[in-house]
């Protein structure tokens, strides 16, 4: 097995959506290729032969540490019943991602025209989900996707999270959605790091993508790791800037790929390690940790 | 502006004191009781009864008894089902009743804005009290018959032959709880008790006791001498133990020295350390059965 000390990428992470298989095989794949946290999605837990218990138990046996759990989808601007069954939902993600261990919920904006294009009723309701996270130790990162309703980019994500102002509420960024939108790279400047509570990474191949369907396309079967797209110099550009802004948290790859869904685990993980690689070493420079990060202890065997 | 606006002669009537809802939109009252779960409930009966309270009632259906000393309650709850902790042996805080002027209506004000509700398990003729997630699995129950009425009177039987309302010792009032909450989730609780409650933020160089750690909120009541202070206190830096609970409970004496005097009499132990020992601000005791603490604070208000 290869140790994560043959470079220092421990600030990355894959997702469990890039790999195809059983939730066992998908963190042996992680762990084997170096890499120390996993990004969880609800249905691998509730999608595990053993049931919820056994998959939190596969989690914490893998040694992997949880970077967030997601996803949380449509929550917002919604009224009466919808709303209620939405905070039904929500509570039950909430639960998993404490089952987990994890601190961070991702909740993407909306696409629902059934939903308000209210900024500060957005903001409301969001701040009502922060609320619900305060007990169970979690933060919000909310995500703004790019073929969102009435939230498709990460400053109207932001101002919404102004308008909420709560301590556990902040934003997560993805850069397939800030590429797919073509939202110019400085406005990452205006962000405030402490409360960017997560970073997505994937690039993808097209140049373009104009229409909502097409994004949605693409995000859902084009993806590709960083480095291996065509925005190479984007993703470096929007990797930078976030860390000259002062950002210091995870980032993971959020990399749907129907390709990479029929390839053998390791062969996936293989190209998800030199792509951390690549942002850690060549682009971050991060040749040694982090002061203060939690280190994990190799796995033995 | 005008004189004439300052200066009204002869008002019709005496003016009123500003108030309003948004101060206190649950019409909080303070504390009715804090509950103790544990499986020794007699164990904890004996360290109670050290500190002046006085066993007066037990529930109808369930394994709990009612503790009393003046205007405090405690109830100590060893009924597995129904409060999370009650199958271990250590005590722990496991909820705070809160006065409400409707519990209804805080009921549905704070589930509107987040709070989870907790599925309460009445038995026949029983109250129905609405309950709410808290710190560490605890649980903040609403209740609104405190004055005419009592929630005792329907679901607890006094204990024959005792006194129902033993007097308090040395004058022991409810003060404030404290819990220990995780790394860096000072502004989460803070942010969660004022959307929730209307708690307002002491400013930190106020301070009571001798245990000034943390952060102090103070919930608002109908009645100001019924206030209380949450402290909040996170871990020391690079400290294992990050886990969140209600760790012990404040009261307020009006002259510490001598409730510690009244209380070392009774048999409890007070801590005598260079780091915290008893003095004219405050004292605290030993920790009893692994978890229970009290802290005495000076609190002129009965």
């Amino acid at each position: 097995m290869r140790l994560h000390t043959e470079g220092n990428f421990e600030g990355f992470g894959m997702d469990t959506i890039t790999l195809a298989g059983p939730l066992e095989a998908k963190l042996k794949a992680m762990r084997e290729a170096g890499f120390t946290q996993v990004m969880l999605k609800a249905n691998d837990l509730v999608g595990h032969p053993g049931g919820l218990d056994a998959a939190v138990q596969a989690v914490k046996d893998s040694g992997l540490r949880g970077t967030g759990f997601q996803v949380l989808r449509d929550f917002e601007g919604l009224s009466g019943h919808l709303h209620h069954y939405k905070v039904d939902i929500a509570k039950s993600m909430l639960e998993m991602c404490a089952a987990l261990g994890c601190t961070v919920l991702l909740a993407c904006s909306s696409t629902s025209r059934h939903a308000t294009q209210d900024l500060d009723l957005i903001a409301r309701d969001l701040r009502k989900l922060a609320m619900l996270a305060v007990p169970l130790g979690i933060r919000i990162a909310y995500e703004g996707l790019s073929w969102g309703h009435t939230v498709n980019e990460f400053t109207t994500a932001w101002d919404v999270v102004c308008r909420a102002d709560c301590p556990n509420l902040g934003v997560g960024i993805d850069s397939f959605h800030v590429l797919a939108a073509k939202t110019p790279l400085s406005e990452i400047d205006y962000l405030d790091p402490s409360k960017i509570f997560l970073v997505q990474l994937a690039d993808f191949l097209w140049q373009d993508t104009p229409t909502f369907e097409e994004r949605m396309a693409t995000a859902r079967t084009m993806r590709v790791f960083p480095g291996e797209g065509v925005h190479s110099e984007q993703v470096v550009e929007l990797v930078l800037r976030l860390d000259k802004l002062g950002y210091r948290g995870d980032y993971s790859f959020e990399v749907f790929n129907d390709d990479f869904l029929n390839l053998p685990l390791p062969t996936v993980a293989e190209r998800a390690r030199k792509s951390a690689l690549w942002l850690a070493e060549d682009v971050l420079k991060r040749s040694v940790p982090l002061p203060g990060q939690m280190r994990l202890k190799a796995m033995a065997g | 502006m005008s004189d004439l606006l300052l200066n009204t002669p002869d008002p019709r009537e005496p003016l009123q004191a500003s108030f309003s809802d948004a101060a206190n939109p649950l019409g909080l009252d303070g504390i009715e009781f804090i509950e103790y779960a544990t499986s020794k409930p007699q164990a904890l009966g004996q360290v109670l009864e050290m500190m002046g309270f006085r066993p007066i009632a037990r529930h109808r259906s369930r394994e709990i008894l009612l503790y009393r000393q003046g205007g405090l309650n405690i109830v100590v709850n060893a009924h597995a089902a129904d409060a999370p902790g009650a199958n271990q042996e250590v005590p722990q805080i496991s909820a705070i009743a809160l006065r409400a002027r409707d519990a209804r209506a805080a009921y549905n004000y704070v589930l509107e804005r987040g709070a989870w509700a907790v599925p309460t398990h009445a038995e026949v003729m029983e109250l129905n009290i609405p309950a709410i997630h808290g710190a560490g699995g605890s649980r903040i129950y609403f209740v609104d018959r405190y004055k005419e009425f009592s929630i005792y009177g329907v679901d607890f039987v006094p204990i024959p032959s005792v006194e129902q309302h033993p007097a308090a010792t040395a004058g022991i009032h409810f003060f404030g709880v404290v819990q220990y909450i995780g790394p860096g989730r000072s502004n989460d609780w803070i942010e969660f008790y004022r959307e929730l409650f209307g708690t307002e933020l002491i400013p930190d160089d106020l301070r009571f006791g001798i245990m000034p750690k943390g952060t102090l909120l103070r919930t608002p009541a109908l009645d100001a001498t019924q206030r209380f202070m949450l402290q909040l206190v996170e871990p020391e830096p690079h400290v294992l133990d990050t886990g969140e609970k209600l760790q012990r409970i404040g009261l307020g004496v009006p002259d510490v020295l001598a409730a510690v005097q009244a209380l070392r009499a009774l048999g409890v132990e007070f801590v005598e350390t260079a780091a915290a020992h008893t003095e004219r601000r405050g004292a605290i005791t030993k920790t009893y059965l692994g978890s229970v603490v009290f802290e005495l604070v000076h609190s002129a208000q009965e």
